[in-house]
């Protein structure tokens, strides 16, 4: 009896008596306290949180060993055994930086990244839909951006004295072959791909990731959406056709299926046009996209999109307007990309995919008709993972097999066809080593081989990051970069070295509170471009070369001006090169030296209307006059245009858009182009090559029917 | 004898300390829950916030099962976020607000306050860019809206934030308001029939309730 006694007022010590006191200071990895971080006795509802200068204190009745706890975001979490036997403890906490999105430096020098899912990108997925003369036309919108040169009669992405073909499209990191539309000559392009379908775009002018490959100036990155939320019809009633799509949503998936018809034939009949058309374009386009999430982690994406286009023409002669032949192309095109993402364990994912694109262009030109077929599969597969929080590890490999064939059925003298096919496999790393939240390395490397040219080939990629602010970083990127030339000079010699440009960017970027402010300048040199011997478009080398040097500016204001976003972009480029037939290093035709654009959106909320503005300006481009001692030595005036839209809500499901381009009518002339033969006085005619109407004018009226009356088409505008 | 006599007694004091601490410990948790959340209710400042949120959070973290102290956290980060100036900021406290929700989710994956917690979430995204985030978020925010009025049509708070968003809406739109103004009254009537065994069940969202009221003109 006595012993239990004795049992039980020792307990009621160690309960009722027995009480530690915890106290300590909280700091970061320079010593400043931490307030507010919460310190945690783990397992009990004991702890407290740090005062203004990093101090706490507290005491517990808990006895024995325990864990204590303290966390704070941003910083990792600091654990300490502390023994509780009434003895005060007293500890300094060092917290250490956690290496996060938020805080991390960010490589900048070349990338343009709009995400709606990262917070800190200059651009949004949005602004896509929303810049005004764009319609809706990604490389319409990236345009307005620094670092792109306006093509007018083009309408692809010409980046920093880079060729149309030198930007290279990628949709959730595998390779589309053509990404643009058919168009008829000298009239632009537009993307194959809508805005809607990418929750984000990340636009590399240069010195990108050795993910990507066989591109020579510019990387075009689109994710893909995940699944959708929700059963929607969209109806879109536009003024040059319409379209219909119907998403059907379930628990972890969802398919979407859109068709959509184009005829711009009503139009043309209203406005006049440059182009003499005997049958102006008409398209049928429809995509499905099929999203299922698969396990607690893994994604499966399939997307495919097929497009019928035809449309005739009449070229008339430089010489005599009267002479003329007829032109008609009929393009058939199908795409077709699956992608799956899985995570392998907590550090690691792998994601891979294969897309398979087809092309044929079906030309009649005159009494010839020309068939050009291009077919090719890009399989992919890439691990992603953290060695450490410190170090990020990005290694993959890839294969693309293409086959091009170009049929010349001739009227008069022997058919022939001329082809190729290309095998290229390629392995890459690359690693991000954080030495804290403020430095970064990329340092990483893609290895080729060419089935074409039988070689292997090296490519070092190297960037750096560092953060001068809490809003500012420079960054530094250099990258060897290479590209098969063009088919159609490949088609002539199989054999050709792939073309080559190295780049240097540095980067200073600062971004606070909904205000961007970007400057960077670059130097690129080209090496192994294709070169006409002594003039002859029949053989070809090897030995060109050029290179490109600039600066640009980029201003970025949603926060000054109620209501009001706009940004401003400039671009100044000095560019030379000798390839082709010139003999000597020339500018090019399509390199601009200054380019400037302002969008300016603002939202008038009387009216629930967006009302967007871009202005544009492209400084004169060269072109070459055979009437002229030089080469390229002749100069078109200055390009610019005005464009305007209007995207007005009368009710949350429903959105009437309006565009419209050139409001000043300003007649623009992209070149000139000249008579192969000289007149009876000995001169080669010539001809402008203009737009092929003053102003392009779009009407379209957005549906959605859904069980919530409050979606809208606005996010996929 | 004497042997025989201590172990009913040494019985009865296990059982007594057993159902004791276990007793002991839900009204230690209702009680420290009870003190915490009144502090989150009554919170004025960020560093007011954080230690009550602090507070729940050791609470959630020691207990496992309970799914409340992570709801008053996150309701707490919202609090803060909607207290904060700075737009990075307050996507900070959202997300902190996410993490918080999501393990009260793991413990209750259909409970009518989360899903109406996960709206709000959605909502207060919107402000720090509107026309980027409004299309994005507001189909987000009604959709789990609905979802938490179909779980649990009683729900006066999820009642409350439709009606917010409704009304926001019919602002924007110029349209009549009488949809929010329905909505509204029926989330003011639950407010005073709707009656929870849970003595830890939310209270807030009276407040917005009456200044919706006060904007329909009743």
């Amino acid at each position: 009896m006595k012993a239990f006694y004795s049992v039980l007022f020792s307990l009621i010590l160690i309960t009722g008596y027995s009480q530690t006191r915890i106290s300590g200071k909280v700091t970061d990895e320079r010593g400043a306290g931490v307030p507010l971080a919460n310190i945690v006795l783990v397992d009990t509802y004991d702890g407290t949180t740090s005062d203004t200068e990093g101090n706490f204190e507290f005491t517990t009745t808990e006895t024995g060993t325990k864990v204590l706890l303290i966390k704070f975001v941003g910083y990792k979490d600091f654990q300490r055994e502390v023994v509780l036997d009434g003895k005060p403890v007293n500890i300094t906490v060092p917290l250490e930086e956690m290496i996060n999105e938020l805080e991390a430096v960010m490589i900048t020098a070349g990338a343009f990244a709009a995400s709606d899912e990262s917070r800190r990108t200059v651009f949004k997925a949005l602004d896509i839909a929303t810049t005004a003369g764009a319609t809706a036309d990604i490389a319409g919108a990236l345009n307005t951006l620094p670092g792109t040169q306006k093509v007018g009669e083009s309408g692809r992405l010409f980046v920093r004295g880079g060729d149309g073909n030198e930007t290279k499209t990628f949709i959730d990191g595998m390779l589309v072959l053509d990404a643009y539309s058919p168009s008829a000559p000298n009239t632009p392009s537009r993307g194959r791909f809508l805005p809607f379908m990418f929750k984000g775009t990340s636009f590399s002018t240069g010195g990108y990731s050795a993910e990507y490959g066989q591109a020579l100036s510019s990387a075009l990155v689109l994710d893909s959406k995940d699944q959708s939320e929700m059963t929607r019809t969209d109806i879109g009633i536009l003024s040059v056709g319409g379209d219909i799509a119907h998403t059907q949503a379930w628990e972890r998936g969802s398919v979407i299926g859109k068709i959509q018809y184009t005829n711009i034939r009503p139009y043309f009949g209203l406005i006049n046009q440059e182009v003499d058309w005997e049958k102006p374009p008409v398209s049928l386009e429809g995509s499905s996209a099929f999203r299922q999430q698969v396990g607690k982690d893994g994604m499966l994406k399939v997307y495919g999109n097929f497009n019928h286009t035809n449309y005739s023409l009449y070229q008339h002669s430089i010489d005599d307007y009267n002479s003329k032949f007829l032109y008609e192309l009929t393009n058939r095109y199908r795409y077709l990309n699956g992608f799956y993402k899985e995570a392998l364990n907590e550090n690691w994912i792998v994601r891979g995919g294969v897309s398979y694109t087809y092309q044929q262009n079906d030309a009649i030109a005159d009494q010839d008709n020309i068939v050009e077929t291009e077919k090719g599969i890009h399989a992919k597969t890439v691990f992603e993972g953290s060695l450490s929080d410190k170090v990020e590890l990005k290694t993959g490999a890839d294969l693309v097999q293409r086959s091009y064939s170009q049929e010349y059925i001739i009227s008069d003298g022997d058919d022939y066809t001329r082809s190729f096919d290309e095998t290229i496999a390629a392995g890459f790393a690359e690693a991000d080593l954080y030495t804290s939240n403020k430095f970064v390395t990329r340092a990483g490397a893609r290895l080729e081989y060419n089935n074409l040219t039988k070689q292997f080939s090296v490519d070092p990629r190297i960037s750096l990051a560092y953060k001068t602010g809490s809003f500012s970083q420079v960054s530094f990127a250099y990258g060897k970069f290479r590209q098969t030339a063009k088919n159609e000079l490949v088609r002539v010699n199989n054999t050709l070295d792939p073309e080559k440009a190295e780049h240097f960017i540095l980067n200073y970027q600062r971004i606070e509170n909904n205000r961007t402010f970007r400057v960077e300048t670059y130097y690129k040199r080209y090496s192994d471009l294709v070169k006409y011997e002594n003039g002859d478009a029949a053989i070809l080398n090897n030995a060109g070369s050029g290179y490109a040097k600039g600066i640009e500016l980029f201003w970025r204001d949603n926060r000054s001006l109620r209501n009001t976003d706009y940004w401003i972009s400039y671009s100044f480029l000095d560019t030379k090169r000798e390839y082709l037939n010139y003999p000597y290093r020339s500018t090019p035709a399509f390199a601009s030296k200054h380019n400037f654009s302002v969008v300016y959106k603002y939202f008038v909320q009387a009216i629930n209307s967006q009302l967007g503005f871009t202005y544009s300006y492209t400084s004169g481009r060269p072109y070459n006059n055979p009437n002229a001692d030089k080469f390229n030595n002749g100069k078109t005036p200055a390009y610019s245009d005005l464009s305007f839209n209007w995207s007005y809500l009368p009710k949350p499901y429903l959105i009437v858009y309006l565009s419209c381009t050139n409001l000043l009518g300003r007649d623009n002339i992209f070149s000139y182009e000249y008579s192969s033969q000289q007149n009876a006085e000995g001169i080669y005619n010539s001809r402008p090559v203009r737009q092929a109407a003053p102003r392009f004018l779009f009407v379209g009226i957005f549906i959605t029917l859904s069980k919530d009356k409050s979606v809208n088409q606005l996010p996929s505008l | 004898m004497k042997t025989l006599n201590i172990i009913p007694v040494l019985i009865a004091v296990l059982i007594m300390t057993i159902s004791g601490t276990v007793l002991a410990n839900d009204s230690k948790y209702i009680e420290a829950m009870q003190k915490n959340i009144e502090a989150v209710y009554t919170a004025e400042t960020i560093p007011d916030y954080q230690t009550a949120v602090n507070a729940l959070e050791r609470i959630g973290a020691a207990e496992k099962t309970k799914w409340e102290p992570f709801y008053y956290a996150s309701f707490g980060y919202i609090m803060m976020s909607n207290q904060e100036k700075d737009n990075a900021k307050k996507d900070v406290y959202l997300d902190q607000a996410v993490t918080a929700l999501n393990k009260a989710k793991a413990i209750v994956p259909n409970e009518s306050e989360i899903i109406a917690m996960e709206g709000f979430i959605y909502m207060m995204r919107i402000p720090a860019d509107p026309s980027a985030r409004g299309p994005q978020y507001t189909p987000m925010a009604m959709q789990a809206f609905n979802k938490a009025i179909a779980v649990n049509p009683e729900n006066p708070r999820a009642l409350a934030l439709l009606a917010q968003m409704q009304l926001g809406m019919a602002q924007f739109f110029g349209s009549s308001t009488a949809e929010a103004c329905a909505t509204n009254a029926k989330a003011l009537e639950k407010f005073t029939s709707f009656q929870s065994e849970n003595p830890l069940a939310p209270r807030w969202g009276q407040q917005m309730v009456e200044e919706v009221k006060s904007k329909c003109g009743k």
